[in-house]
């Protein structure tokens, strides 16, 4: 008689035993690695966040008098409220400029390889440089810009118009500009799960295109607008590129004021403060993503 | 007969539910066993209990007396059949099959015979010549022959089956039943097979268990658990032709029973006598195959279970015939009746009849 | 019947026009670096490939593009060797604290890359580690791990558990259920990973900023050029690396989502 197909004499590891062992494989390594340059590196910013500075010198603490600055000191709480509108309508800009792109590939195109090449197309400006992407629009809005070189060709205007570049206006357009390509994506991949039968029995039903897209579409949608509408305000809000590169005095962003914290002003405990505020922003905004997500899910 | 697997009060639990509550069962040697029950009655994490590939919160498992509870499914003598076959789509058919003969712990016992069990195999499942295939240029029965010839290559004790037909079409389906239940006899295994249909499960099995909200309700050969169920769920989960009636046991008489169904009828059972008292409600069960449809009684001395029905349907289904009928002391109270052969034209909707009752054929189910 | 919904007329230009919108600023920049003129914008004053030569000569720019090739090759490592298994262990395991630690590795796809640079900033600091190459190389594989997880996890969600089931079943030791079940089927998506995390690595500027070290990454070299002096140069290097990402791009996607998209 054969208990197991072992060579007798070799004793079998307990089941428990060896699904331990197997998590702790997998699960140990990226484990110590995030205790190590995530947790840690958020304790020390806990740990100068709760100190203060005097010309230069660090002093450690237990004060909760940097977060308290952030709360009611101006211009922080301030500038967090510009970045995350900033945020909000980049974020709903995008996903407004990207809508209409991403419903002809999920509707109107019906050639695979007609798709994959919009799919390339689309993916193409998303991966091309930030940095180059946010100079392309300085180029453009600029004084001596395309914009008003062309304007002033056409005889429409006389001299250079200033209020294009610089301004809340020009950072938005240019954040859009960056996070559509991202937004068409994430609005196709779900458009593109309405199934055929869904749209043929409404049509069978004699609904009309309107109201397909009103009943059917639009609420499936919701989940991609979301889950890309998330991503797309995190970047925004964090976003001091665009701000340095076609920003002006009234779009001044939170990261922009951080690093002159961390830089220049040498206030490490402030800057640790507002760090650690946005990492519990950003928690909270990965939790409520998370929900509204699974929430609003339709399941096909 | 020696038992193959013994479940000793096996318990599963996932948050607060208790998937499988205290489960006891034998499994003899050699035998094909089925686990029956609908979906979310806990005979699919039984069965992965068994392999292993999940780990009991209480009781014990044995193999042929030895405590296995708590060995991996690697070191256990027993192979397991997905519901999706599980093969492995980027290596051929061949390859899915010789898997289990190259690993680092198994290559040494398969060394020099790998080819040539591989063919034979593929040949026992009638795929011959299929070595080079890929799993996505098959059909889903060709696949399912590929995993199982898999799950049987190593030669285990024990062959575990997950629902392994539901994705297949209906013939297809009795094919591979037909195909299993030679298999078992050829190889003689223990094959212990997990399934929510019944037919499929009788056809098969030598012994079912059928299982509800974690537990099993009973565990009998097909005929008994056809025709003396030990309770409602079971009367009703298995079969189609199925009468169950309420009533209340009148007097005990030594084998036989009487009972009061209300409305002045009266049905004499003989079953064991054992656990009922007077006055009991119990519920009657009986198939409709066991029903007689006769148009006057007998006799007129001759009048026990016997009772007055009227005709409300016939539904002619090729073998046979289907009675709707319903007493006519009391309205309410419908049966349906089955009849072999081209009996329609008997009777007519509307008739009035007799229906009649072996009481040996009449189960009495308190639970 | 067909999928089409709403009236092409309508959909079609606004499409169209979306992708117009996506394209002119890349065309204006492909167009400013084939101008001859020495300024960045109009008149246009004739067809040159000089700033692409200068490019080439620009021996700071060569070596910074260098420097983010080692980075991202590095990033990329780190995001596989330790990406992969996490996604393994949320797929296929349940542990205590398991939200908390998925939340952790995702956070960084939410947190602003400048946080992550101050947090690490701040440890490098305490730990008296000298800012390099390889400091830089951590920190942003530690933020783009993300991107490997999220790939990777997709993918064994859709494949399912029953394969590596069968051949643990079957005796398969947890190396041999790795080489030869997981690895083949994610290949594709792992893949896909691979190359985003390399793109997006390539053109950090956020988490770099703050800790660069004496080395420079290209996208750190553009930005100094950005704030000096504006030249057509910048154009032709734009273009290069719009011209690779096409590359790289339509490689990764062919690889990651080709099956789904080419299936009609």
């Amino acid at each position: 008689m054969r208990l197991v197909a072992n060579a007798p004499g070799q004793r079998s590891p307990s089941a428990r035993t060896l699904e331990r062992q197997r998590l702790m494989f997998w699960l140990g390594p990226p484990l110590l690695w995030f205790f190590v340059f995530m947790i840690v590196p958020y304790g020390v910013l806990v740990y100068y966040a709760l100190g203060s500075v005097d010309y230069l010198t660090f002093t450690p603490g237990v004060s909760g008098e940097n977060f308290l600055k952030v709360a009611t000191q101006d211009p922080y709480a301030t500038v967090i409220m510009r970045s995350a509108k900033i945020g909000l309508l980049t974020a709903l800009c995008s996903s407004v400029v990207a809508y209409p792109l991403a419903f002809y590939m999920a509707f109107h195109v019906s050639s695979a390889r007609a798709r994959a090449t919009l799919y390339i197309l689309v993916m193409l400006p998303w991966w091309a440089s930030y940095l180059v992407k946010a100079y392309a629009w300085k180029t453009i809005l600029g004084t001596k810009g395309i914009l008003n070189e062309t304007l002033l060709a056409l005889g429409l205007i006389d001299v250079p118009m200033t209020f294009f570049l610089y301004n809340q206006f020009s950072m938005v357009l240019t954040l859009t500009y960056i996070f559509t390509p991202f937004a068409v994506l994430s609005i196709y991949a779900q458009l593109e799960r309405v199934p055929q039968n869904v749209l043929e029995a409404a049509r069978d039903m004699g609904a009309s295109d309107g109201e397909i897209f009103r009943k059917i579409i639009l609420p499936i949608s919701v989940p991609g607008l979301l889950a890309g509408g998330v991503i797309t305000f995190s970047l925004g809000f964090g976003d001091f590129i665009a701000a340095a590169l076609v920003g002006g005095s009234d779009s001044v962003m939170i990261a922009s004021i951080v690093i002159n914290l961390m830089g220049v002003a040498y206030d490490w405990p402030l800057g640790s403060a507002i760090g650690l505020v946005i990492i519990g922003l950003a928690a909270a905004l990965l939790s409520a993503a998370n929900y509204l997500e699974h929430k609003t899910q339709v399941r096909l | 007969m020696t038992e193959a697997i013994t479940l000793e009060d096996l318990t599963k639990r996932y948050g607060g539910a208790t998937v499988v509550d205290a489960v006891n069962l034998s499994i003899p040697d050699g035998a094909f066993v089925s686990f029956l029950g609908a979906s979310g009655s806990g005979k699919t994490t039984t069965l992965r209990l068994i392999a292993g590939l999940e780990q009991a919160d209480g009781g014990r498992i044995r193999f042929r007396g030895q405590d296995i509870t708590d060995v991996p499914p690697s070191h256990r003598d027993m192979r397991m059949m997905f519901q999706d076959y599980a093969l492995l789509p980027n290596l051929s058919v061949a390859e899915n099959i010789a898997f289990g003969l190259k690993l680092k712990r198994t290559r040494a016992r398969f060394s020099g015979r790998v080819e040539a069990l591989v063919d034979e195999y593929l040949r026992m499942v009638h795929l011959d010549g299929y070595h080079t295939r890929k799993p996505h240029e098959l059909s889903g029965g060709q696949r399912q022959r590929v995993a199982l010839a898999r799950a049987l290559i190593t030669d285990p004790a024990i062959v575990l089956f997950d629902e392994p037909l539901g994705a297949l079409d209906a013939n297809l389906r009795h094919a591979m039943q037909y195909e299993l239940k030679r298999l078992h006899g050829e190889f003689g295994k223990t094959f212990v097979y997990v399934t929510h249909d019944q037919e499929e499960a009788m056809a098969m099995s030598d012994l079912i268990a059928v299982m509800k909200d974690g537990r099993i309700l009973q565990v009998s050969s097909p005929e008994d658990l056809y025709f003396r169920p030990n309770c409602r769920y079971v009367a009703e989960f298995v079969g189609a032709g199925n009468t169950l009636l309420d009533g209340r046991i009148q007097s005990l008489n030594g084998a036989s029973v009487r009972m009061d169904m209300g409305d002045g009828i009266a049905l004499i059972s003989k079953s064991s006598t054992h656990g009922l008292a007077r006055g009991q409600h119990v519920g009657i069960h009986v198939r409709s195959e066991n029903l007689e449809l006769v148009a006057d009684p007998p006799s007129l001395s001759d009048t026990e279970n016997t009772l007055p029905v009227r005709i409300d349907e016939q539904v002619f289904l090729g073998g046979r015939t289907e009675y709707h009928v319903s007493l006519t002391q009391s309205p309410g109270t419908q049966l349906t009746v089955s009849v072999q052969g081209g009996q329609s034209g008997r009777f007519a909707d509307g008739d009035l009849a007799h229906v009649r009752v072996d009481p040996g054929d009449l189960r009495i189910l308190t639970q | 019947m067909t999928r089409r919904l709403g009236r092409r007329g309508i959909v079609w230009p606004a499409a169209a026009l979306v992708l117009a919108f996506l394209y002119l600023p890349i065309g204006v920049m492909i167009a400013f670096s084939l101008n001859a003129g020495g300024t960045v914008g109009l008149p246009w004053t004739g067809f040159t490939m000089d700033w692409y030569a200068g490019v080439f000569q620009d021996r700071a720019l060569m070596g910074s593009l260098w420097n983010s090739v080692k980075v991202s090759l590095g990033v990329v490592v780190i995001a596989v060797c330790l990406g992969l298994p996490a996604a393994i262990a949320l797929d296929r395991f349940e542990f205590p604290f398991k939200g908390t630690f998925r939340r952790i590795v995702l956070l960084p796809i939410v947190l602003p890359g400048v946080i992550t640079g101050v947090s690490l900033l701040g440890f490098y600091l305490v730990v008296n580690v000298r800012l390099s190459l390889v400091t830089l190389t951590i920190a942003l594989g530690t933020a783009l791990m993300c991107v490997i997880v999220t790939e990777v996890f997709a993918r064994l969600q859709q494949v399912g558990q029953s394969q590596a089931e069968a051949a643990y079943d079957m005796g398969a030791t947890e190396l041999e259920v790795f080489r030869k079940v997981t690895l083949p089927s994610i290949s594709s998506a792992l893949l896909g990973g691979i190359l985003i995390t390399f793109s997006i690595a390539m053109d950090e500027l956020a988490v770099t900023y703050l800790l660069i070290g004496r080395e420079n990454t290209l996208p750190m070299q553009i930005w100094s050029m950005l704030r000096r002096d504006v030249s057509p140069e910048i154009n032709a290097i734009a273009t290069i690396t719009i011209l690779i990402s096409l590359v790289l791009v339509t490689i990764g996607i062919l690889l990651s989502r080709g099956r789904t998209l080419v299936r009609d």
